[in-house]
């Protein structure tokens, strides 16, 4: 099978592979681009381990043809702060325990970051929804409640922002 | 594991039906791909071309006219209806239908078109669509049909698409006045397919007295969401009471034909029929009533 | 809480967190290495079956596989993980002659990619002669039922009985005596990392192994043993597992296929597990057959307990033994029954394995204990709190030639947990509240693995930085011990986590510890590592009290790197600038110190006892028999905590994977097919299932853990499906024997409680 270009901007990097059609987006970030921090725990897309970011949505990039993101910007766990910083839902999940295995936490840490963009001031039922796709098997979630309501209460904002 | 296949990706509806009437015997659409990539990554389905119709714009839409109702592109990803202000304001059913299906990463990028042409009798939209009064437009590269959405279904995950056929669009009719539309499905898990799921449309008379129009459509019950026609005739010009309820839950129950597996046995279905039934059309009958004008 | 420690029982940053909130964590699922093959096992379609022929000859040719093996490439020894006991060492690790179970292994190909290898496993062609197969242990156990195993008469693999008192005269003087019978169902680990590991064998004759698993040492052994290698030319390497739960410290098919093609083709070999196969190809909780005879007096006094249990064993042995010894102790947990006798079998079934989940048994034997105990209190009109308290476990208490309680915070707990259930008040229709109580091990003291090593030990080397090297066998899973390790380095030698570098995860650099399992880690590594780090203090100290010339009577101490006179804090020095005398005044020689920890004289099970009671309150929908969980409390103790941050995710944790054993989640099979082998159709709790927790933390002081500390990632799941079944019973009276407590059972047992009884039936 013929390999095909695609196009990606992946945590603000621009580049170019060439890949089969059949190549699945998790595929292409972890085997291509060693781009190992998105996990995969499942084949029906039910764990949600494999979130990632497109466009700023949080979608399962197990369940994204590698083809269907040419041109998009994708963002993955190791996108979320540059360099040796931290973004304020990672320092919150720090302080909070927000994590145990630690298999989950990126698939966990995209769909929250893409949450509290949309949603800046949830509830926690809200929260709860809003994370209802991802599989922890560890922390029994509450931890990650805690640690993305924190942020939500804007114990995490940035000097920046002041 | 996925088998290699030709990708096409089409830029315009033109393009996609030109591509279907050419590869007629050996084509899968992909568009959101949230139902298809688990079956093909299963070995289950394995196209020698697969069309990728996700980026067609043209097919991403979401209008409301006073008189012709809600038309829904086929590419229009769940989330886009769950967060459109025109579906809140007209199809509210429609919102807290999205946001009780699947997960939030599972409706960014899956697409309302492509749940229904999956034929899954546990979609959400397929009931919720029928007790709208939804149709569907397809089209060849020759002509364009409309159906209703009840008659899309034909059995399981199988719909009336024929070859070299796609889904353009969802048309649902403005919802009459005095109407309520309900929905709701029985899981453990939230969000989860349900065992059974029963959505019923109730419109009432001017004083709010009796039922004029009833639709009951029970989804995860049959092959296809189905309409319980005898249960429907039985609110027809009745003061719904708790009585007339608990008959119409129980005739649905019969109408239905539910299979036994690892979640459920045919005979807790079939109750769930019967309760969720009684719960939807109770609740579309009192919310539909309070949108009758009260007399003196 | 106390304030009498510096490090421990403090909020401190798990050691692995910046790792894991970065993406950062390398996982065996993640390790790519160069020259690498991907490997794909085929596996049997029969549950009972004799192997004719096996011929690989077309997958050898297809381009692109480098190699096959099968059960003829290996040595074919039986092995298990009760290595003491030959017998129950009956597992080959690719079939030969006899399958036994759906999805036992019978070849491995190794090829460039993994669309290969998969292709690859349909071209190998076995020749089967299917046998009869035996599903259930009431089956297996009849006469003339197919045999899986020739040494195994009637199917039976292990029986235990467990005896004190005179049970019969119990019940003689009994005012009221049960009968109940219960079903407790299997359950999946779901560990999110799949079983997975990298072998790579090399021409010098070592093979290094990158697996997922509880326990490197374990591993390493144990192919040791069924590859016919010296165990020193073993390396397992194990710095970050994805979870285990008890899944993952036996040897697993994704280990040795993927070692024994390594050793074929000097290549490193991948192997990865699907969700499929880890559904139904991998060990899982023990299904058990339970009855119960219980007598107890009218005020409530508990006087017998007869237990008799048949587990459903599956094709091997794994560590079912284990759960069939810990099922009939636990069964007497947490009260004094003065008269005591339990008698289990475990059973062959041609089904997989069953082996070590989270609990061991205990879940099992608590959920049926503590069901009883509520129908008993209400048959006899006593208060549920009442009753537990009456017979609850004592610190001092001796369970008769099994175990010393020295350390109990049951009563406490119970107190704590009456309290929360009072402020609750009357609750709506159709909401109920139910408890149940648990004790649990911290580690075991049995060695059927046959070690002649400590079963945990520790190195510590201090640095002239101040900087502390701390190696130790134990293995984070996602529990925390890393950190846990850390904690206890750091408070008995004075410094602080940031100071010391862990070294873990690899055979060959750590010393050995038996693993993470039977909740062991905290008190046995814990107590290596205190000893370890009290011997280097020791050697600090001296130099610094010949530096200071204290008074003899003065003692010295190390606190947030401050060496100084306890009685004068204010003289001292700084920790970095006494260990760089330290080692300049011993020729260069670093301080290096070592621990290590093996109970002795502890009993018949393990050396401390954790306790605890929980309370959930559900809502039920009567006329679906949806069950709600909307509040859990759970006073536990757990002696002195060490991570508060850990021991409430576990706590949290534990209430998720219980609560799922308890409604949710179970692997209906059928002929020895499982028909859920998906996260579809497998259900977990989710965010949104998941009630708010609180936690009460009751502390005691446990003489034989690591600054009195106790375990507390394990019992943590016993009391759940209890409590959730007594809050069903509570909330719309019925009570269910049967695991999981679904939606139909509850409607149900509603409707046959609601039914008007006939003439008949009066």
């Amino acid at each position: 099978m013929d390999k095909i270009k695609l196009r990606l901007t992946v945590n603000k990097e621009y580049l170019e592979c060439y890949i089969t059609p059949k190549k699945l987006l998790v595929e292409v970030l972890r085997d291509e681009l060693g781009l190992t921090g998105t996990k995969r725990g499942c084949n029906t897309g039910s764990c949600h381990a494999c979130t990632v970011l497109i466009n700023g949505l949080s979608v399962k990039s197990c369940s994204v043809l590698a083809m269907q993101a040419d041109g998009c910007e994708v963002t993955t766990v190791e996108g979320l702060a540059d360099a040796a910083a931290l973004s304020p839902l990672q320092k919150s999940f720090l302080d909070h325990g927000a994590y145990q295995c630690g298999f989950c936490t990126s698939g966990m840490l995209m769909a929250a970051t893409s949450f509290l963009a949309e949603n800046p001031r949830p509830n926690e039922q809200e929260i709860r929804e809003g994370l209802h796709g991802n599989i922890c098997r560890c922390t029994g979630y509450n931890s990650i409640i805690r640690a993305v309501k924190a942020v939500a209460e804007g114990k995490y904002k940035e000097a920046a922002d002041e | 594991m996925i088998r290699d296949f030709n990708y096409h990706k089409v830029q315009t509806v033109e393009e996609a039906l030109n591509l279907l009437d050419r590869y007629k015997d050996d084509y899968k659409i992909i568009c959101g791909g949230q139902s298809l990539l688990i079956l093909m990554r299963q070995g289950l389905v394995a196209p020698e071309n697969l069309i990728d119709i996700k980026g067609l714009e043209e097919l991403n839409y979401i209008e409301f006219d006073p008189k012709a109702g809600l038309k829904i592109g086929a590419t229009t990803t769940h989330t886009a209806v769950e967060k459109s202000a025109l579906v809140e304001e007209h199809y509210p059913i429609l919102v807290s239908m999205e946001e009780n299906l699947a997960s939030v990463q599972t409706r960014n990028w899956g697409t309302i078109g492509g749940n229904l042409c999956h034929g899954d009798p546990t979609g959400d939209p397929g009931a919720v669509f029928i007790a709208l009064n939804g149709s569907v437009k397809l089209a060849t590269k020759e002509r364009d049909r409309t159906l209703p959405v009840e008659e899309f279904f034909v059995d399981f995950f199988e719909t009336e698409l024929e070859e070299g056929e796609m889904l353009l669009e969802i048309q649902l009719p403005v919802i009459p006045p005095r109407t309520a539309v309900t929905y709701t499905k029985f899981n453990i898990i939230e969000n989860d397919q349900g065992l059974v799921s029963v959505a019923a449309s109730l419109t009432v008379d001017v004083n709010g007295h009796t039922c004029q129009e009833a639709r009951i459509v029970i989804g995860s019950a049959a092959p296809v969401p189905m309409r319980a026609k005898e249960a429907e005739k039985l609110l027809i010009g009745q003061n719904v009471d708790d009585k007339l309820l608990q008959a119409v839950g129980e005739k649905a129950a019969e109408e239905a034909d539910p299979v036994a597996d690892i979640h459920a046995s045919e005979e807790y279905r079939r109750d769930l029929v019967k309760t969720l039934t009684r719960r939807m059309v109770k609740k579309a009958w009192e919310q539909a009533r309070a949108q009758a004008p009260k007399k003196e | 809480m106390s304030k009498k420690f510096h490090v421990i029982n403090t909020p401190v940053h798990n050691v692995d967190g910046i790792a894991k909130v970065t993406g950062r964590a390398e996982y065996t699922f993640d390790l790519v290495l160069p020259h690498m093959l991907y490997g794909k096992i085929l596996r049997s379609p029969y549950p009972h079956a004799k192997i004719l022929n096996i011929d690989t000859s077309r997958a050898e040719n297809l381009p692109g596989v480098r190699g096959v093996v099968t059960g003829k490439d290996t040595l074919g020894v039986k092995q298990g993980i009760w290595r003491r006991y030959k017998e129950l060492c009956d597992e080959e690790i690719l079939a030969r002659e006899k399958v036994r179970y759906i999805g036992e292994p019978v070849a491995a190909v190794a090829a460039v990619d993994e669309d290969t290898a998969e292709e690859a496993l349909d071209l190998i062609e076995v020749e089967y002669e299917p046998l009869p197969g035996v599903f259930v242990p009431l089956d297996a156990i009849k006469e003339g039922a197919p045999l899986l195993h020739e040494n195994a008469e009637r199917n039976i693999n292990v029986t235990r009985h467990i005896e004190w008192g005179d049970v019969d005269e119990g019940f003689k003087q009994a005012d009221l005596v049960r009968e109940d019978w219960f079903r407790c169902s299997s359950q999946a680990h779901v560990c999110m990392e799949t079983h997975c590991a990298v072998a790579s064998y090399t021409p010098d004759g070592k093979l290094t192994v990158y697996t997922s698993t509880q326990s490197h040492y374990y591993i390493k052994v144990l192919l040791a043993d069924v590859l016919g290698l010296r165990e020193n030319d073993i390396r397992v390497i194990s710095r970050y597992t994805g979870g285990g739960f008890g899944s993952k410290f036996e040897l697993d098919s994704a280990q040795f296929c993927s070692s024994i093609l390594s050793m074929k083709l000097c290549q490193p070999v991948k192997i990865v597990l699907t969700r499929e196969e880890e559904f139904m190809a991998t060990k899982r909780r023990t299904p058990m057959f339970y009855y119960l005879r219980t007598g107890v007096q009218k005020d409530g006094q508990f006087l017998a307990k007869e237990a008799r249990v048949f587990t459903e064993g599956g094709a091997y042995t794994a560590m079912g033994a284990t759960a069939l010894y810990l099922t009939g102790f636990f069964q007497a947990f947490p009260y004094d029954w003065p008269n005591y006798r339990y008698d289990g079998y475990r059973v062959y079934t041609n089904t997989p394995p069953t082996s070590a989940m989270r609990g061991f048994g205990a879940p099992q034997a608590t959920f049926c204990a503590e069901t009883q105990i509520d129908l008993i209190a209400e048959e006899l009109g006593i208060d549920r709190i009442d009753i537990r308290r009456k017979n609850a476990m004592y610190a001092g208490y001796e369970v008769p030639g099994q175990a010393w309680i020295q350390s109990c915070g049951l009563s406490e707990c119970l107190d704590k947990v009456d309290e929360w259930i009072k402020t609750k008040g009357d609750l709506p229709a159709n909401s109920g509240i139910g408890i149940a109580a648990y004790g649990f091990m911290s580690g075991g003291i049995f060695n059927w693995f046959d070690t002649p090593y400590a079963f945990s030990s520790a190195v510590i080397q201090v640095n002239v930085d101040g900087k502390v090297d701390l190696f130790v066998g134990s293995q984070d899973m996602g529990q925390g011990s890393n950190t846990t390790m850390a904690m206890i380095c750091a408070e008995e030698l004075g410094v602080n986590v940031g100071d010391i570098r862990l070294h873990m995860g690899d055979t060959d650099k750590c010393p050995v510890d038996l693993g993470a399992w039977g909740s062991r880690e905290t008190l046995m590594q814990g107590n290596a590592v205190k000893m370890a780090a009290a011997e280097a203090k020791k050697q600090i100290l001296e130099f610094a009290a010949a530096k200071m010339t204290p008074n003899i009577v003065y003692d010295l101490d190390i606190k947030d790197g401050w060496i100084h006179l306890i009685a004068r804090p204010e003289r001292g020095l700084a920790f970095n600038e006494v260990v760089k005398e330290v080692i300049r005044g011993r020729d260069g020689q670093p301080i290096v110190a070592r621990g290590h920890y093996t109970p002795h004289r502890k009993g018949m099970i393990s050396p401390a006892y954790s306790f605890g009671v929980q309370a959930i309150e559900v809502k039920v929908d009567p006329e679906t028999g949806k069950i709600t969980l909307k509040d859990c409390v759970t006073a536990h103790d757990c002696g002195q905590v060490i991570n508060p941050l850990g021991v409430q995710g576990q706590l949290e944790g534990a209430i998720a994977m219980a609560a799922g054993y308890g409604f949710t989640e179970d692997l209906p099979m059928d002929e020895g097919k499982i028909l859920n082998p998906n996260l579809v159709d497998y259900k977990l709790l989710r965010t949104t299932e998941m009630p708010e927790t609180t936690v009460v933390e009751v502390e005691t002081y446990e003489p034989e853990g690591p600054f009195g500390a106790k375990e507390a990632g394990e019992g943590l799941t016993n009391p759940t499906a209890g409590a959730l079944g007594n809050a069903v019973h509570d909330a719309v009276g019925v009570s269910i024997n049967e695991l999981p407590i679904t939606s139909e059972k509850v409607l149900e047992a509603i409707r046959d409680k609601d039914k008007p009884k006939t003439d008949e039936e009066d």
